[in-house]
């Protein structure tokens, strides 16, 4: 209505307004307006915002304090816009001091983002920055705050090391860049951690922020090469005290079992091979009595899940607090695996006065882990022992759970017929293997604003992390003796790392067009890990009640050792805006580092980056489709200094004991071989990227492509034996290439009042690529026999490329044995033949060997994606969340030995029933026979499988309250909601489980062995009903 | 105005206060020593010493698995155990040999490892280094000296022409060459000698175990002999007789036995001790024992053609040293009844394993008993037969008649073979002179001998072609002149850029 009565005029009053301009005089009818912008929901006044009044060129923008004045006439009304904020018209009031409030809009435009040390608008970024938000993520059943990263953030990859309890997760930020550690550097309150992602509660982020270009990221110099992942927890807000409590439990199943042949399928194929071998068949009487058991569902049972989580936030004009609890509680499909983590976190920010503001953020943490052996055979340091699911796989069905006197029945009657497998029920019956962590993680701050525009922040920050350890190995087994003896062991690790971080941050507005903003610091961080442990044997009582060292009759073991690094850091950073078009960012940190040599320990590190925000240019104004178009692009050089402590020193330590006179003496070698020349790991990253929201801010993209350049990899270049069992020093040598293209999308739809939606969706690519070793050797990884190595890096392939024979298929008839390579003694027709790719001379020579093995996959996928849906139909919601990874290969280990027929091991159905007996019958799986396993289980091709899944990760649907039925029930908002998580999965993959980051045997082995699965603990499929109330 | 330059100030000293923490980069390498700062006292030289001694043992029996490479390769014995398991070393004894092989990837990093650490005892202990006395250094330079031509020996003799390592490897120089063979042996005679200077005779107590000079030049004997230098070799032997503290014992037995393991027989033994942790005892005993009750793996198992190889005499009665090597059918496995279904070819090796009555199942990977890696038997057939090659026939019978003499004479001191007596024609001592007639018997008693003591394999090739292609003629994969060696492993190969 207004509009139409302004309209009438408008010609007048500009005609009236220039007239007046001309003439330098000043119009009688007009007025001094003034007033202040203020955002709607925080209070907060807002800069920049420009007031124009409606039909004139009169305009102006806020100052500092968010206060304009303007000259206008009476019944003048003005328009107020400001970047991120809905646009509002109000009538000009002249007599009292105006107080406009904008309301945050719908759209991205206004995101704050946290850059590190400061925050920034994601309209003004210039650098490749992902962010996801607490309403993304706060109902998805997961344990860790590092899970719900997966699938919401282009470029950064999430991969469960296995479905335990507790386990651990793998991000990969922008590909793999180093063959050594490339887990991000974690930012926790401004508090670096490496595991403080671990001890927090999903339910208290507020807000995650992904650094994942080298300009942005440079701001954290030497530890920033893998990525920065900056996380605010949640704060009060002014206003009312609010009471939150949300929760929810549920049922974890099993899924995708593996199909393997039951009693009758298994003693069939033995009785085939038996005969193809000269072996003695299982004879009837023996069939007659056999049980039927199905060793997955034995040892895969459903298990509950739940967490609730309470907070009471509020605040008044100075200050804000929020004290939340969060229980946590998951019991794994197999059993005596769990986890359980309570958190309690307060966080208070206070005013003091004008000059001074003081916060504290504080989060208390006990987790508790229950493992079992879930990965590998058991091989390796730290592994926490064979995989309970590889034993569930290969012991055959025609061995009994339990004996007539309900024990576990151990060695089956004739291990020549059923295998030697151990129960997996009675394994897993024994495991007690517990990890409790107790943490504080937590800083205090004071912040001084001694003249406008200038901050002065002091931050400690600590991160204080406890970590008891206690397995008891009972001895079991009414055949064997396991773990015989008996035995108990302890140890307990304190971590203390701190930091002092001081910045400075200064805004200049230069001749309203030059905005800069100015950050410098200094820090300093200290790690201190002090560990000790101890062991006893000889438990004349296995009861938990006794289950303590003290009790051990036995041996008595202990150890112990510590260990310091400190970083010292000056760094700064240049933001500047031209015209609100033009950005530039410029970030410098020089870092010092006590793990390089005492003669060399500092470096410096560089990013800028600059943007072009063409929206705002005249040749777009009148685009009124597009809201926001960006165009950056940077550039900058980050270091990895996970490289150890002592890189630089040759070590001497303890390597084995002898008995003389009877008692253990230590003996000490060389441990280490050092490098005095040792330097972090430098990546130099360039990203071009673009921003773009079009209708209204319905549709926002972002899409980035990049290039990281690793150089100085830190590569042990595998000693020779020869050399001795020293490990080789780290030499700064390898060049490693990512490169990628990510694009994030937006699309908000309101199809009606009532019904809305909107969907994110998520696609990166990375190619990886090793440029150069340094002319050394290439490094194998992933053992998956004795000295046996599925995985090669070499320079022309990505990282921990598989490197096997290829099976060309089955020699179907003796002819073909003879007229192809040799094999080697007693191939036979039904054997699995190779492919004579090559020889020592470089040319297939008619030999099958080592120098056949090519490269035939890739554990890194060529794109990951996500999607998530989420819809509402007045009070009713759905979500659905879709992951998945493409084009990566999985060594599928166990498939050697549950397809390989090398042992009385039980196999598929497919192997079982579909294995090759007579020409022609199949071309891919073998006959049965023991004898041809020494042939047909070599590592090859056969074994390697397409790793792609994509998986209905999550689907929700929920159901909020009327608002009257809320009050009726005295809450201000109730939803109640329905989820499962892990729906479906489309793959080929056979194994049980494609989400599987590696195994622990090659642990040890990092990024060299990604994708070998030697029967993982499985994802659960899980069903949780939850509530969410306010009051 | 002046308020606000303080402030500034305020801003500046708060955010560059922190320079002076630059001092906290100076963080010390706490509970290790770096190695040039480790010889520093005699304790420290000791522990680097014991560090040579480590690789020896047998703790766990498939991390030293010589038993492969030196007897399950030969005509003496089989893998045994149940099909499928451990099928590399299968793979060994039918000569199907991958560079990848465990066995041939198992011996060689533990002995190389061995070498490593003896050279960096050696590297340590300069004539620069004065904290660590003189005498002291003497005897550890000595020990290491011996245990790195140990290694070598057993390295070369497997493995052909190899690197030779002398110092330490460093981080610029990780990669060696191989050397002929007679380089190693050369090596390996000087610090054979080396060692026979500077090690005592024996040793007392708790030092039981270590080098000595006997020990040393018995290792020289035997280096001569594999060199075809047997006027040296001879020489050698006759200088471990001359030490004159060494004695074939009464009992072949007790050099199998725990409870007599240090005996007069024993010139150098690999030490193990039960109930210890980390665990040092043998896991022999339960690789070689039957699986099933006895809780064993099954491994190890002898063939019909080295039963074959012990004496019989006209009345059937078997060289009593069959039965202390060989478990079978009809004879008691110690304590307990020997059942057939144990063993796929019908024998366990006897050697190495104990009864329960000393290692009880629960512990059956925790054996208490040495294995005695040089043994004064050795020394005589080292001798006989360096003697024999030199064409003094009358000389050599002496020390092989001594061989045969204690062999047949178990019957006057082992109570259970229920005899005071020597059996007529059992053993008779050896008349003939004729240099090949010799051989060929020198040879039979070696093996009988010396059966299961993880040798077989390297006197079959020493032995020459006709021999070695005639003990394996039941192998068709066996070729004399591809397998005199093992083939060097992979993983050797794929790191050292200088092998070829």
């Amino acid at each position: 209505m207004m509009i139409f009565t302004l309209k009438p005029r408008w010609k007048l009053v500009r005609i009236t307004f220039l007239f007046l301009c001309m003439n330098l005089l000043s119009y009688a009818q007009e007025k001094m307006i003034e007033g202040k912008v203020v955002d709607s929901e925080t209070n907060e006044i807002l800069i920049s915002a420009t007031v124009q009044v409606i039909g004139t060129t009169v305009a102006t923008i806020t100052d500092f304090n968010g206060e304009f004045k303007l000259m206008a006439e009476n019944g003048a009304v003005l328009e107020i816009k400001s970047l991120g904020y809905e646009t509002v018209s109000e009538a000009a009031i002249f007599d009292a001091l105006m107080t406009i409030q904008l309301a945050p809009s719908l759209n991205a435009l206004n995101e704050v983002l946290l850059v590190g040390y400061s925050t920034q608008k994601k309209s003004d970024l210039t650098g490749a920055v992902s962010t996801v938000n607490s309403s993304d993520i706060s109902a998805l059943p997961v344990g860790g705050a590092d899970q719900i990263l997966q699938g919401q953030a282009a470029g950064v990859s999430v991969t469960q090391s296995s479905g335990a309890p507790g386990g651990g997760i793998n991000i990969r930020i922008r590909g793999v860049g180093t063959i050594n550690n490339n887990n991000p550097l974690y930012i926790i309150d401004g508090v670096p951690t490496q595991n403080g992602i671990d001890q927090i509660s999903p339910n208290d982020i507020e807000n995650i922020s992904v650094l994942k270009d080298a300009s942005s990221a440079a701001i954290y110099g030497a530890r920033a090469a893998n990525g920065v992942v900056i996380i605010t927890t949640k704060k009060g807000k002014k206003g009312e005290v609010k009471v939150n409590i949300n929760g929810y439990t549920g049922i974890q199943t099993s899924q995708h079992l593996i199909n393997m042949a039951n009693t009758a399928q298994y003693v069939n194929a033995f009785n085939i091979a038996a005969t193809n071998d000269g072996r003695a068949l299982i004879p009837d009487d023996i069939i007659a009595g056999l049980p039927n058991v199905n060793w997955q569902r034995e040892v895969l049972e459903p298990a509950p899940i739940s967490n609730v989580q309470a907070s009471i936030s509020g605040g008044s004009d100075n200050t804000t607090y929020i004290v939340s609890a969060n229980y946590f509680n998951q019991e794994g499909l197999i059993r005596n695996s769990s986890f359980d983590r309570l958190n309690l976190r307060t966080s208070i920010n206070s005013t003091l006065s004008k000059l001074f503001t003081v916060g504290v953020n504080m989060n208390l943490g006990y987790s508790k882990n229950r493992q079992v052996g879930s990965s590998g055979d058991g091989f390796g340091d730290g592994n926490p022992g064979a995989s309970v699911l590889r034993y569930a796989l290969f012991r055959t069905p025609a061995t009994p759970v339990y004996n007539d006197s309900g024990q576990f029945v151990d060695l089956p009657e004739n291990p020549g017929f059923f295998g030697d497998g151990l129960n997996p029920v009675g394994y897993a019956d024994n495991y007690n293997r517990n990890f409790h962590e107790y943490s504080l993680l937590g800083n205090v701050f004071i912040e001084l604003n001694p003249i406008e525009n200038l901050k002065i922040r002091s931050d400690f920050g600590t991160n204080f992390v406890i970590v008891d350890y206690k397995q008891f190995f009972a001895t079991w087994g009414i055949d064997r003796f396991l773990n015989s003896p008996n035995s108990l062991a302890q140890s307990n690790s304190t971590q203390f790392d701190y930091n002092w971080t001081n910045t400075a941050t200064y805004d200049l507005t230069i001749n309203e067009n030059h905005v800069f903003q100015f950050l410098a610091g200094s820090e300093l961080v200290k790690s201190n890990t002090r560990q000790q442990g101890a062991s006893r044997t000889l438990y004349s009582d296995q009861d938990p009640a006794f289950q303590y060292l003290d009790n051990g009759l036995g041996i008595q073991q202990n150890g112990g050792n510590e260990t310091h690094w400190a970083l010292f850091s000056l760094f700064g950073r240049i933001n500047y805006a031209f015209d609100n078009k033009y950005l530039a960012t410029f970030n410098f940190r020089r870092d010092g580092s006590s793990r390089l040599d005492p003669s060399d320990r500092y470096g410096n590190f560089y990013g800028g980056s600059i943007g072009w925000r063409l929206d705002q240019e005249a040749f777009l104004e009148d685009v009124t489709a597009i809201s926001l178009l960006k165009i950056r692009a940077g550039i900058g050089q980050l270091g990895n200094q996970e490289i150890g402590n002592y890189s630089y020193a040759t070590l001497v330590s303890s390597s084995g004991y002898y008995p003389f006179g009877g008692a253990n003496n230590q003996g000490n070698a060389i441990n280490t071989l050092g490098n005095p020349n040792v330097r972090w790991e430098t990546s130099t990253q360039t990203d071009v990227g673009l921003d773009l929201n079009v209708f209204n801010n319905a549709l926002s993209l972002s899409a980035d492509y990049y290039v990281k350049n690793t150089s100085g990899v830190l590569l042990q270049p595998q000693a020779p034996p020869s050399a001795g069992g020293t490990a080789s020093a780290f030499v700064n040598a390898g060049k490693i290439r990512n490169q990628g293209f990510e694009l994030e999308l937006n699309y908000r739809g309101d199809i009606n009042d009532k019904f809305k939606y909107d969907v994110t969706g998520n696609f990166a690519t990375v190619t990886n690529e090793v440029i150069s070793l340094a002319g050394g050797a290439p490094l194998v990884g992933a053992r998956i026999d004795n000295n046996y190595f599925a995985t090669r890096t070499a320079v022309g392939h990505p990282i921990g490329s598989f490197y096997l024979l290829q099976q060309e298929g089955i020699f179907q008839n003796e002819q073909e044995i003879f007229t192809h390579a040799y094999q080697g003694p007693g191939i036979k027709p039904g054997d699995v033949m190779f492919r004579d790719v090559s020889g020592p001379n470089g040319e297939p020579d008619g030999v099958i060997d080592e120098n056949d093995r090519s490269f035939v996959g890739k554990s890194i996928p060529d794109f990951t994606y996500g999607l998530t849906a989420n819809g509402s139909y007045a009070n009713f919601d759905i979500s659905l969340f879709f992951q998945g990874v493409y084009g990566n290969k999985i060594y599928n280990q166990i498939n050697t030995d549950i397809e390989g027929f090398y042992r009385a091991f039980n196999i598929t159905e497919r192997i079982a029933t579909q294995s090759w007996d007579g020409e022609g019958s199949t071309n891919e799986f073998p006959r049965l026979s023991w004898d041809g396993a020494t042939n047909n289980k070599r590592p090859s091709s056969r074994f390697l499988e397409n790793g792609s899944y994509l998986r209905l990760k999550n689907i929700q649907l929920g159901y909020t309250l009327s608002e009257n039925t809320s009050k009726l029930l005295k809450f201000s908002s109730v939803r109640v909601f329905v989820s499962a998580q892990n729906v479906f999965t489309i793959t080929e993959y056979t194994g049980i489980d494609p989400e599987i980051y590696t195994n622990g045997n090659s642990a040890g082995d990092g990024v060299r062995a990604v994708g070998i699965d030697w029967g993982t603990y499985p994802s659960a499929r899980t069903f949780t009903v939850g509530l969410n109330a306010n009051f | 105005m002046i308020k606000k330059y303080i402030h500034i100030g305020i801003m500046g000293t708060l955010v560059f206060l922190g320079a002076g923490c630059s001092d906290s980069l100076d963080q010390p390498i706490l509970g290790t020593y770096q190695a040039d700062q480790y010889f520093t006292s005699l304790a420290n030289a000791n522990a680097a010493l014991t560090a040579v001694y480590v690789p020896l043992s047998y703790t766990d029996a498939f991390s030293n698995q010589i038993w492969v490479l030196g007897d399950v390769s030969s005509d003496d014995a089989v893998k045994g155990s149940l099909p499928g398991d451990q099928a590399d070393i299968d793979n060994i004894n039918n000569f199907n040999i991958q560079t990848s092989n465990a066995a041939v990837e198992s011996v060689w990093g533990r002995y190389y490892d061995g070498v490593s650490k003896a050279n960096f005892v050696l590297g340590g202990l300069t004539d620069e280094n004065k904290e660590i006395p003189d005498e002291d250094k003497a005897v550890i330079i000595g020990q290491a000296k011996f245990l790195r031509a140990y290694y070598y020996f057993t390295l070369t003799n497997s493995y052909g022409n190899i690197p030779l390592r002398l110092e330490v490897a460093t981080a610029d120089n990780l990669a060696a060459p191989v050397v002929p063979q007679a380089e190693i042996y050369a090596q390996i005679e000087t610090d054979c000698i080396d060692a026979a200077a500077a090690l005592p005779t024996s040793w007392d107590g708790s030092d039981f175990g270590k080098a000595t000079k006997g020990a040393a030049l018995s290792l020289l004997a035997k280096t001569y002999l594999f060199e075809k230098k047997y006027e040296l070799a001879a020489a050698a032997a006759k200088q471990v007789e001359d030490l004159g503290i060494y004695s074939l014992t009464q009992k072949f037995t007790d050099n199998f036995y725990a409870t007599t393991e240090n005996n007069s027989e024993v010139i150098f033994s690999i030490l193990h001790t039960s109930g210890l942790s980390p665990k040092q005892g043998s896991g022999l005993n339960q690789a070689f024992a039957p699986r099933g009750a006895l809780n064993g793996y099954g491994f190890f198992q002898p063939t019909q053609n080295l039963v074959d190889n012990f004496e019989q005499t006209a009345d059937g009665v078997d060289d009593p040293r069959l039965d202390y090597t060989v478990a079978r059918v009809g004879h008691p496995y110690f304590d307990m009844e020997f059942d057939p279904s144990w063993s796929n070819t019908g024998y366990l090796s006897k050697k190495q394993v104990q009864p329960l009555s000393e290692v009880p199942i629960e512990i059956k990977g925790d054996g208490n008993l040495n294995v005695e890696a040089i043994r004064f038997a050795d020394v005589l057939l080292i001798e006989a037969e360096a003697l024999n090659e030199l064409g003094n026939g009358a000389a050599a019978l002496i020390p092989l008649n001594k061989i045969r003499k204690r062999a047949r004479e178990s019957y006057l001191y082992d109570d259970s073979l229920g005899n005071t007596t020597v059996p007529d024609g059992l053993l008779p001592d050896i008349t003939t002179t004729d240099q090949s007639q010799l051989r060929n018997i020198i040879r039979r008693e070696r093996r009988s001998e010396l059966a299961l003591e993880f040798g077989r394999f390297y006197d079959i090739i020493r032995y020459g072609s006709a021999y070695a292609s005639d003990a394996l003629k039941d192998i068709p994969n066996f070729n004399f002149e591809t397998n005199t060696f093992f083939p060097i492993p992979q993983s050797e190969r794929s790191t050292n850029n200088l092998l070829d």
